[in-house]
């Protein structure tokens, strides 16, 4: 059996949340690894939630907000960006590859972007492998 | 604390989810989580039946959270809310599971489909042990209403609402009201006289005492929310302080522009006119090629910036029927006049269309069709002793044959695309766009006038291309919207905002900065943040800087996204060691 | 190639009993519903659209008009009753006047005036003639009984009078026949090895003999093909035998019943009634597709050939009954119908189709060998 990654997809309200609905309602075929969870805005995402994904054993982490100029709430997704790039780094020194955690922007009327990224995410996600992240933590502590 | 009771409904919407999704044992499976009570699946949960079906088990087992996996919580999230409201429990303490969008319609393995679907019910039944009620809120509306356009669907949606005695603010972009209405001479498919309609009504309009109407405006920005809109309008060096309940964007759409399209020549062939300079002709009563002469031939081009990937790929929906129109009032003009219909596909769909496309057919028009993706015609100036001015090449496609088309007049029929500022409205009004620059409808089938801002309504061609009769029929939808608003005199606003723990809060400012609506201010007294909760959005994004964790997001908390996350792995991971 | 369109062929096809053809929108069901459509040499569709969008180099090279018989299935089934059979008929008058470079036929089909005026012409000419020369009115009955035909009308003559009638006509048809071929295959550029042409050659007797391919038209069994078959027959006969044969036809014997000439001559007569009653019940019952349109030109072609085979049968009854100048008048007015019907329908007229039908089926099987041979040799060249 291959390799079955788990990933978390947190995707903001108005545009990425919209637009995988519509990936939905087209029934556009896509891996069914990404986990979806909504938030009202890619502004509200907070390092901790990628973290405690990472934490909770997901082997990647997508993060899907408006295209820059689109936000609903004018400028979360700027924000969101902000955030993503410290938190990279961040990663990076724990020991993480940089590449688990992906940000894009999906509109809520790029069906198929979402439903292409979904699978081009999973495969790269896949050919990393497990990530150790949980396990290592469980044998710390 | 109360013990946590939970409810979970598996919807197999008919065999939408349940095709793919075994849904019975995702029921079954579910059911021995923690704080589960009973777990149930059903065909339709979002019928009668099913909702009934919740309100039942609510008193019968004394649920206090309701869990539905079903179709995406933008189409039936606020249905099950109500369904808690009705038992008799507060409407947060529910929360839904995406398995038809998210599982069902996009995975195509059973199997998997069937774990995903555990998985994100898993999280929902985690996160909803953390869900608190809230309580509603509700802001009084100011009956006035903005609406932004004086084109036909702007005027009729102002005229309705003074109508019933409301104030209306028009802002108009341009001097003259009318919008593309008043620029055209009949109306298809009956050949009525536009502007009898649209002047009758500029008539009425800016003699009315409900409405303000403020030309040569553009709107800056607005602030507030619905109910309790202001904005400030510039109008001849003065300033207007508006205040308004609600908003109607009527922007409409512009022509194409077709001088990007080198084969059309327009722009340096004299005699190659745009459909709305050929309006202009039919409206001053003459037509008359650039010299002067009546012409002898003359070839309309279809889809000019329609229906093609290099300029728009929609259709713009009203250029077929104006066409026929225009080879209807050619042939009255010049009754011996050769018509040309070079065409990609005749759209003829609704009431009198198809009977206008074939009443002109029998008038001698001769309708050529071309490949409008790979294939257009080319307009060229024609040798010195040809007997018209231009020819048109093309390959036609039901004969299969490379032909040239005689002209001395060429229409292009334009197409219909957004404003050049459009994009800065959109901001402004704070109303998303789709891929097209159309303004974006709260839901394409069951919402199309309303907004995914609240109080924000689009009407007209600024949402897509259409009819006068559909930008009518969506202008007097969005006023009776509105209209019910106001008479309600109040309106039920998101309870998802954000609050500051002062005990916690360190007067770090930080949230301050962030917050995209000024809507948090600092307490000097106590040095604490303090958040209006009118003027908040919900967006999390102060919630998320805090370093201390002071704001809390409502329904949409720490504790809530961590236990979902936390939810969605345990049965994430436990699936995939099976 | 390019092709300008012209809306006015329209009105010159509109002359010739094109109806209205706005109805049309291609949906193609003719083509599909055809017993005969053939790749490029049958598509109804297609030949529609050159007609709408006037495009005359094209329609002028297309044959099929000609391979059309007319059964009226595609215009039974058309869904927008834009009766295409209808329209392939009244483009064989089209390409009869096109093909005819005189522009007599063209004159005769737009104006009914010209072309009365021509039979009438012609037929006064003929009674003309036999007034000026004065044949002798012998009252005296051969021994048999008979009349004495021959003195009336000498063989010598009459057979000068055929032969001569029969070659104008032949040039006629043949000239406008190299018209066709230059209009169908040199104009518009088809490569025909001259192999081909030997070898397809049968197809032209065979297909004017058998008319093999109408019968696949005859779908409904209403005996097309037999009653048009008999009639063509007929008419063979007799014009081989009055052209011919005249010295063994126009006798004054009264031969026994089954000797061949009268046989052959009963043939051809029963033939020709019988095709032609046919017609006639149909054209004026309008009792089928085919029946339903009836241009001056078909009423006149059935009409004068009727009128011929009845003077004929009257003028052969009078003359084995011995009623000299009953028999004498009705020759008179038997030729008077033959000559201008002859002259004027077969190289200008409806008749016309009697030979551009087996050329077209001629032409059409050259193109098709030849691109068979083309793609044979393409073939083996990139197997090689």
């Amino acid at each position: 059996m291959t390799y079955e990654p788990t990933i978390i997809a947190f995707l903001c309200n108005w545009c990425s949340y919209t637009g995988a609905d519509l990936a939905g309602t087209s029934r556009m075929k896509y891996a069914s690894n990404i986990n979806i969870i909504r938030v009202m805005c890619s502004g509200r995402i907070e390092p901790m939630f990628v973290l405690s994904a990472f934490r909770e054993g997901a082997d990647g982490v997508l993060i899907c907000g408006c295209h820059p100029g689109d936000c609903h709430y004018h400028e979360g997704n700027y924000k969101c960006l902000r955030r993503f790039h410290l938190l990279q780094k961040y990663l990076t020194q724990m020991g993480l590859n940089e590449e688990r955690m992906r940000l894009e922007w999906i509109s809520a009327s790029e069906g198929k972007q979402f439903a292409e990224l979904a699978d081009d995410f999973t495969e790269k996600i896949r050919s990393l492998g497990p990530c150790k992240l949980k396990e290592t933590a469980e044998t710390l502590t | 604390m109360e013990e946590i009771r939970i409810g979970v409904y598996i919807c197999w919407c008919g065999t939408n989810i349940a095709k793919m999704v075994d849904v019975e044992d995702v029921a079954r499976e579910l059911s021995e989580m923690p704080d589960v009570v009973i777990a149930k699946d059903y065909k339709y949960m979002c019928s009668d039946p099913g909702q009934d079906l919740i309100i039942k088990d609510i008193k019968k087992h004394n649920l206090n959270r309701i869990v539905v996996s079903a179709c995406s919580p933008r189409i039936h999230e606020l249905t099950f809310r109500r369904t808690l409201e009705n038992a008799g429990l507060n409407p947060y303490m529910f929360q839904m599971a995406n398995i038809r969008e998210q599982v069902s319609w996009v995975h195509d393995d059973r199997i998997k489909a069937t774990k995903k679907a555990k998985a994100l019910v898993a999280a929902a039944i985690n996160r909803i042990k953390w869900h608190e009620s809230l309580d509603k809120r509700t802001v009084s509306i100011n009956p006035s209403t903005l609406v932004i356009g004086g084109g036909i669907a702007g005027i009729t949606a102002a005229l309705e609402l003074a109508d019933t005695g409301s104030q209306v603010f028009l802002v108009e972009k341009e001097r003259k009201l009318g919008g593309n209405m008043a620029k055209i001479d009949l109306t298809f498919p009956y050949l009525n006289s536009a502007q009898q309609i649209i002047n009758e009504k500029i008539d009425r309009i800016e003699h009315h005492p409900n409405i303000r109407i403020f030309r040569n405006t553009v709107i800056d920005e607005i602030f507030g929310y619905i109910g309790n809109f202001n904005s400030t309008i510039g109008q001849n060096g003065t300033e207007a302080e508006l205040k308004f309940g609600n908003i109607i964007v009527a922007t409409g759409l512009k022509s194409f522009d077709p001088s990007g399209i080198k084969n059309y020549g327009y722009g340096k062939l004299p005699d190659v006119i745009t459909s709305l300079e050929f309006e202009q002709m039919l409206l001053n009563g003459k037509i008359l090629t650039k010299e002067g002469k009546e012409p002898a031939n003359v070839a309309i081009i279809h889809c000019v910036g329609s229906r093609n990937s290099d300029e728009h790929e929609y259709c713009s929906r009203t250029c077929c029927m104006s066409a026929l129109k225009y080879a209807n009032q050619l042939r009255s003009a010049i009754p011996e006049v050769n018509i040309y219909q070079a065409y990609a596909d005749m759209r003829a769909f609704g009431k009198g269309c198809e009977e206008l496309y074939c009443s002109t057919s029998r008038k001698d028009v001769m309708f050529l069709m071309f490949d409008q993706q790979k294939d257009l015609p080319v307009i060229m100036e024609a040798k010195a002793d040809d007997s018209c001015k231009m020819v048109i090449e093309m390959n036609e496609k039901l004969s299969g044959e490379r032909i040239e088309i005689p002209a001395d007049l060429v229409i292009l029929m334009v197409g219909l695309e957004a404003q050049d500022d459009a994009k800065e409205l959109a901001r402004s009004v704070g109303i998303s766009m789709c891929g097209n620059s159309f303004f974006m409808e709260k839901h394409p089938k069951l919402d199309p006038v309303a907004t995914t801002t609240s109080g924000v309504y689009v009407v007209g061609n600024c949402q897509a291309p259409k009819e006068i009769p559909d930008a009518i029929s969506q202008a007097k939808a969005a006023t009776a919207r509105i209209m019910a608003t106001i008479k309600q005199g109040e309106v039920e606003v998101e309870v998802i905002t954000a609050e500051v723990n002062e005990d916690i809060c360190c007067g770090c400012k930080t949230c301050i900065q962030v917050c995209p609506y000024t809507a948090i201010t600092f307490d000097e007294n106590n040095s604490v943040s303090v958040v209006n909760e009118a003027i908040c959005k919900g967006c999390g994004t102060c919630g998320s800087a805090c370093p201390t964790g002071a704001i809390r997001s409502r329904h949409f908390t720490d504790n809530q996204i961590l236990s979902q996350i936390k939810g969605l792995m345990s049965k994430s991971l436990e699936l995939n060691e099976l | 190639m390019i092709q300008r369109v012209n809306p006015n062929l329209k009105k010159d096809l509109l002359k010739l009993g094109v109806k209205d053809w706005n109805e049309c929108f291609h949906c193609g069901n003719c083509t599909a519903i055809c017993q005969l459509t053939e790749e490029d040499s049958l598509n109804p569709r297609k030949v529609f659209r050159q007609a709408q969008l006037g495009l005359k180099t094209s329609l002028q090279a297309n044959i099929s008009p000609w391979m059309c018989y007319y059964c009226g299935e595609c215009s039974d089934t058309c869904p927008r009753d834009a009766n295409p059979g209808e329209l392939m008929m009244s483009l064989r008058r089209y390409l009869t006047s096109i093909y005819d470079w005189t522009g007599l036929s063209r004159l005769f089909y737009t104006n009914k005036f010209m072309e009365f005026a021509a039979i009438l012409g012609l037929a006064t000419i003929v009674i003309l003639l036999f007034a000026i020369w004065g044949p002798p009115l012998d009252p005296t009955l051969t021994s048999e009984g008979g009349v004495k035909i021959n003195s009336f009308a000498p063989i010598k003559w009459i057979e000068l009078g055929d032969w001569s009638m029969a070659v104008v006509v032949a040039a006629l048809l043949i000239s406008n026949i190299l018209n066709m071929f230059y209009k169908v295959i040199i104009k518009p550029g088809v490569k025909i090895p001259l192999s081909v042409y030997a070898t397809e050659l049968w197809k032209l007797p065979a297909h004017f003999a058998t008319q093999a391919k109408f019968r696949k038209c005859d779908t409904k069994g209403k005996y097309y093909w037999g009653a048009h078959w008999m009639m063509m027959t007929g008419y063979t006969i007799m014009f081989i035998l009055i052209v011919v044969f005249l010295p063994e036809f126009q006798v004054e014997e009264i031969y026994d019943w089954w000797h061949w000439q009268r046989l052959l001559g009963y043939y051809s007569t029963f033939g020709l009634l019988f095709g032609l009653i046919y017609v006639i019940i149909g054209r004026i019952k309008q009792n089928n597709q085919i029946f339903k349109f009836s241009h001056l030109s078909d009423w006149l072609f059935v009409i004068m050939l009727f009128m011929t085979t009845v003077s004929g049968i009257m003028l052969h009854l009078f003359r084995i009954n011995g009623m000299p100048y009953a028999t004498y008048y009705t020759y008179i007015a038997h030729i008077a119908i033959l000559i201008p019907m002859i002259c004027i329908e077969v190289p200008f007229s409806k008749w016309s189709h009697l030979a551009y039908r087996p050329f077209a089926i001629y032409f059409a099987s050259l193109k098709k060998a030849a691109s068979e041979k083309q793609y044979k040799t393409g073939l083996a060249a990139e197997i090689a």
